[in-house]
């Protein structure tokens, strides 16, 4: 079972981890789903796919109640990023669903209908949550073409999707990066095949590196925290990716 | 490690209804090849009569009657068809909507009973599952008649093999031949009576 862990709170402004599910069936790829709180609205971060949903409801509901639910945020179309959204619908169906704009006649595949989604501009918009306006950042081509992590200035944090991915090892269960250069050898294979466009990957990092981060949380494996944050920008700006092999 | 156990048993449950309507598309192929037969049968009883001439007037009547037979049983088994194309639709919404409405009740039952907006989520699913229901019912009863409409139809073509297999006694020296056409009719419409039965068995949804 996956169990919500409280990463920051500033009175009732909390963002929870729902990380690391040891009870997952061994073929599905592990996925980290965030949710942001203020007052009387909750944000879900890349909810995750169909066969985890009951683990992730769970665990959402011991820190929060589900019905403060108003949005979905999903950083790109990934079946492990939002297959599950028939279902959340299905518990709240006046749910909104942020996506790129490029994916908004996709997702309707996966559930939803006209009124579920809420288009994101290539160049980002802000999406308002209780109290808070967090930032849509962009982050095309890394690795979907229509793609975005999400800010939180006030909490400085950034949620940054598939960038900053690891794939670790079954019993590598730490929320958060303990060992940078350890950790990032479970993250290259993957930066340097999933993401695909150099330029990109360089607009991001400029684009970042302007933005005041005290926590990068990734959609899979551990969490960057202080410098390590400035140390993965470093590492993935000098990576080549769009690498077949090698 | 294997995916959880309660998650199997949905799949088994829930593939019911479309096998169902794959077995009713089945029978309804068969019996739309076989119509097919019927009208290539038909036309070459048709060309034998004509050859035959004086002695087989009355088969070749027949033939004529079981050939505007096998167009009409053709008509009918593609407005069958229709209608159990339309049901897919039906069907796979109600599929998804049990086997969300059978993940959400997992997801409540590790959350515990007291999560907020629980009684909303089962009266709303309850509601939607009666509408889709309704409308299959409303369908399998209109699969139903129109099965027993083609019954009517194959009985009358019953009929006719029957008179055609007596009108080749009299057909001379192509009684013979006549005689094997017909027996060939009189099969084949004895098969589609099998088919139709099968159909006239099959539900939609399950009462
Ligand atoms: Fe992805
Ligand atoms: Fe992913």
């Amino acid at each position: 079972m996956k169990q919500a862990h409280c990463i920051y709170q500033n009175e009732d402004h909390r963002w929870l981890a729902i990380a690391r599910d040891p009870g997952k069936p061994g073929f599905i790829v592990d996925t980290n789903e965030y949710l942001v709180m203020s007052g009387e609205d909750a944000l879900l971060c890349d909810p995750g796919g169909i066969e985890i949903f009951p683990s992730v409801f769970s665990a959402l509901s011991s820190e929060c109640d589900p019905t403060r639910l108003s949005g979905i945020f999903a950083s790109h179309q990934d079946p492990d990023i939002i297959s599950s959204l028939a279902l959340w619908l299905e518990f709240k169906p006046d749910l909104k669903c942020y996506i790129s704009t490029l994916w908004q006649t996709f997702l309707p595949h996966f559930g939803g209908d006209e009124s579920t989604f809420v288009p994101i501009p290539d160049p980002g918009m802000t999406i308002r949550v209780g109290g808070l306006e967090l930032q849509a950042i962009p982050a095309h081509y890394l690795h979907s073409s229509g793609n975005f992590n999400l800010y939180d200035p006030k909490a400085k944090i950034l949620f940054s999707g598939d960038v900053g991915a690891a794939l670790l090892p079954a019993d590598h269960n730490d929320l958060y990066v303990q060992d940078f250069s350890r950790h990032i050898r479970h993250a290259e294979g993957f930066h340097k095949r999933w993401m695909g466009s150099d330029r990109a990957k360089r607009d991001w990092c400029e684009r970042v590196s302007r933005l005041e981060i005290d926590m990068m949380v990734p959609q899979h494996g551990a969490i960057y925290q202080g410098a390590d944050v400035q140390r993965f920008i470093h590492w993935f700006s000098a990576l080549e990716v769009g690498v077949l092999r090698g | 490690m294997n995916a959880p156990e309660p998650r199997k048993h949905l799949a088994q449950s829930h593939s019911g209804e479309l096998a169902r309507i794959v077995r009713v598309n089945e029978e309804i192929k068969a019996i739309v090849a076989t119509a097919f037969r019927i009208n290539l049968m038909a036309l070459n009883a048709i060309f034998l009569a004509k050859r035959a001439g004086n002695a087989a007037l009355g088969f070749g009547v027949l033939s004529n009657e079981l050939r505007r037979f096998a167009q009409d049983l053709t008509r009918h088994m593609a407005a069958l068809r229709e209608m159990t194309s339309g049901s897919v639709g039906s069907v796979t919404g109600v599929v998804q909507h049990q086997r969300n409405a059978a993940i959400l009740a997992e997801a409540i039952r590790l959350s515990g009973d007291q999560v907020k907006g629980v009684r909303d989520v089962h009266r709303r699913g309850l509601a939607r599952l009666a509408q889709q229901q309704a409308r299959l019912r409303a369908l399998d009863k209109k699969l139903r008649a129109a099965v027993e409409e083609t019954q009517q139809l194959v009985e009358l073509g019953g009929v006719l093999a029957r008179s055609a297999k007596i009108e080749a006694a009299y057909g001379g020296g192509f009684s013979p031949a006549l005689m094997q056409v017909s027996t060939d009719f009189a099969e084949v419409i004895a098969q589609i009576k099998r088919s139709l039965e099968v159909l006239g068995k099959e539900r939609l949804v399950k009462d």
